[in-house]
């Protein structure tokens, strides 16, 4: 009995380690290759802010004969490695031209850079934000990269204020990116102010052709994702008549839980309708 | 791998509620006075997002023998109960519904017992978000969600008469890791981890 005792205590302890290790194991960072990744610094003339970015590239890069989209990711300290991942999965598995990758680290707090208008004294620095990525970063990166320089082949893809970032440039500087990969956006921010935006530019912005794709999670129940997603993607929907759009709600998952699952969503609907 | 992953879960909880219960069965008496059998426990809570939902719950055990517990948990939340409007954004309503069934132990003392369950059911959740603001059209977004819930739940009851206090606390293991390994799937079992009050009443 004694021995039988011992023995189910050894199996538990074992059970015990190998679920903990299985457990950490899976929380391990993916590293994208670091022979693909470039990474340098520019300082933004209209902040003075100095952002890291990383450029992924494909494979099989080759500057000679091809000419690349470009996918320029926010919050790009976080998402980088995952999105040049996925990009290279995506691709293969699509038998399509892989993308150019360019994540955009921090500069100033990302709640400065990334929301439109000044409520508070840590917004209001997305028009500074856009015009460092139009005046510097663009044109650093089509000078010493092998893309395409057409506005149909950029894409921005940003999750929360991320998001509401890119539906900023989508309604102000609609001539930037042809390609809108928008992740669970804070449109509810000043107001929904990114809708009165919209409102504002929707004239000569409807007849442009682009791609949007919106991702949600179906428990961010926090009142205030829901209504204005839904309300953005419905306004797209009815006055934009020459646009490629689709939504996801992602099932059982949250604000950041459904971050990683919207973008390869949102990053194959981009690779099978660009 | 994700059901080998599952299974060790299972045996690593079984095993640890067995160990400690072998340990502490010696000092244990027949006569304790907080040895019940059957309990019926109504109690109040809050989940831990910032302490925006407010959690009508019950909790029923029934102990067939002293180290053995059976209980069913069932919750009404009315989530985001604090902030039905916000920049413009109304929430029509929003609520959930948690039924749970779980097994696990009960440890004793002279005032007070303990019990480890691992629990296993479903949530319901349902929600209305409507814009409220004149510049734009009136649009609604009606979510109705059914998903699995598991976690582990620690019931204290304290007193030793018929009648007497509980806490509780869940944490759910949904949906990390059982939905996923993705450590950002973190936020929704954070969201859920439940703290709940209440009085018991000893039936058995």
């Amino acid at each position: 009995m004694k021995n039988y005792g011992v023995m189910l205590k050894r199996v538990g302890t074992i059970a015990s380690v190998m679920m903990l290790f299985s457990l950490f194991s899976s929380c391990e960072k993916e590293v994208f290759d670091p022979a693909l990744t470039h990474e340098f610094t520019i300082q933004s003339i209209a902040n003075g802010a100095t952002y890291n970015i990383k450029v992924g590239l494909p494979t099989d890069y080759n500057p000679s004969v091809e000419k690349y989209a470009s996918i320029y990711v926010l919050d790009g300290e976080e998402n980088f490695d995952f999105v040049s991942n996925k990009c290279k999965e995506i691709s293969d598995k699509l038998a399509v031209t892989n993308a150019v990758v360019i994540s955009i680290g921090y500069g100033k707090d990302r709640s400065i850079d990334y929301t439109p208008t000044e409520v508070s004294a840590v917004t209001g620095g997305g028009p500074q934000f856009l015009h460092f990525i139009k005046t510097q970063l663009i044109p650093a990166i089509e000078e010493n990269m092998s893309v395409d320089t057409a506005r149909s082949s950029r894409v921005i893809l940003g999750h929360s204020y991320g998001g509401l970032f890119g539906a900023y440039a989508f309604s102000t500087d609609s001539k930037l990116f042809g390609n809108y990969i928008l992740l669970s956006p804070s449109l509810w921010f000043d107001d929904l102010i990114s809708l009165q935006f919209e409102k504002d530019h929707r004239n000569k912005n409807k007849d442009r052709e682009q791609l949007v794709f919106m991702g949600i999670g179906e428990t961010e129940n926090s009142g205030r994702m829901q209504a204005p997603f839904e309300a953005f993607y419905q306004i797209l929907q009815d006055n934009y008549t020459h646009i490629k759009l689709e939504k996801n709600m992602e099932e059982n998952l949250g604000h950041m839980g459904s971050k990683n699952p919207n973008i390869v969503k949102g990053l194959d609907y981009y690779f099978q309708n660009r | 791998m994700k059901a080998i992953k599952y299974l060790m879960l299972l045996i690593a909880l079984l095993f640890g509620a067995n160990g400690i219960a072998q340990k502490d069965i010696s000092v244990i008496t027949n006569e304790l006075s907080t040895l019940r059998q059957l309990t019926i426990e109504p109690g109040i809570g809050i989940h831990t997002n910032f302490g925006t939902d407010f959690l009508v719950t019950n909790l029923m055990q029934w102990n067939p023998r002293k180290h053995l517990s059976f209980a069913s948990h069932t919750s009404f939340n009315i989530n985001n109960i604090t902030q039905r409007y916000f920049n413009s954004v109304k929430t029509n309503y929003n609520f959930s519904i948690n039924q749970k069934f779980g097994v696990g132990t009960t440890l004793y003392s002279k005032k007070q017992s303990h019990t480890f369950l691992l629990m296993v059911g479903a949530k319901y959740t349902t929600y209305k978000e409507t814009l409220d603001d004149e510049r734009f059209d009136r649009v609604g977004s009606t979510i109705t969600a059914f998903s699995p819930d598991y976690g582990l739940m620690y019931s204290l009851k304290r007193g030793w008469k018929k009648y007497f206090f509980t806490y509780r606390m869940y944490v759910p293991l949904y949906p990390w890791p059982t939905k996923g390994s993705n450590i950002l799937y973190l936020d929704g079992n954070m969201d859920n981890i439940a703290l709940e009050l209440g009085f018991g009443i000893k039936i058995k």
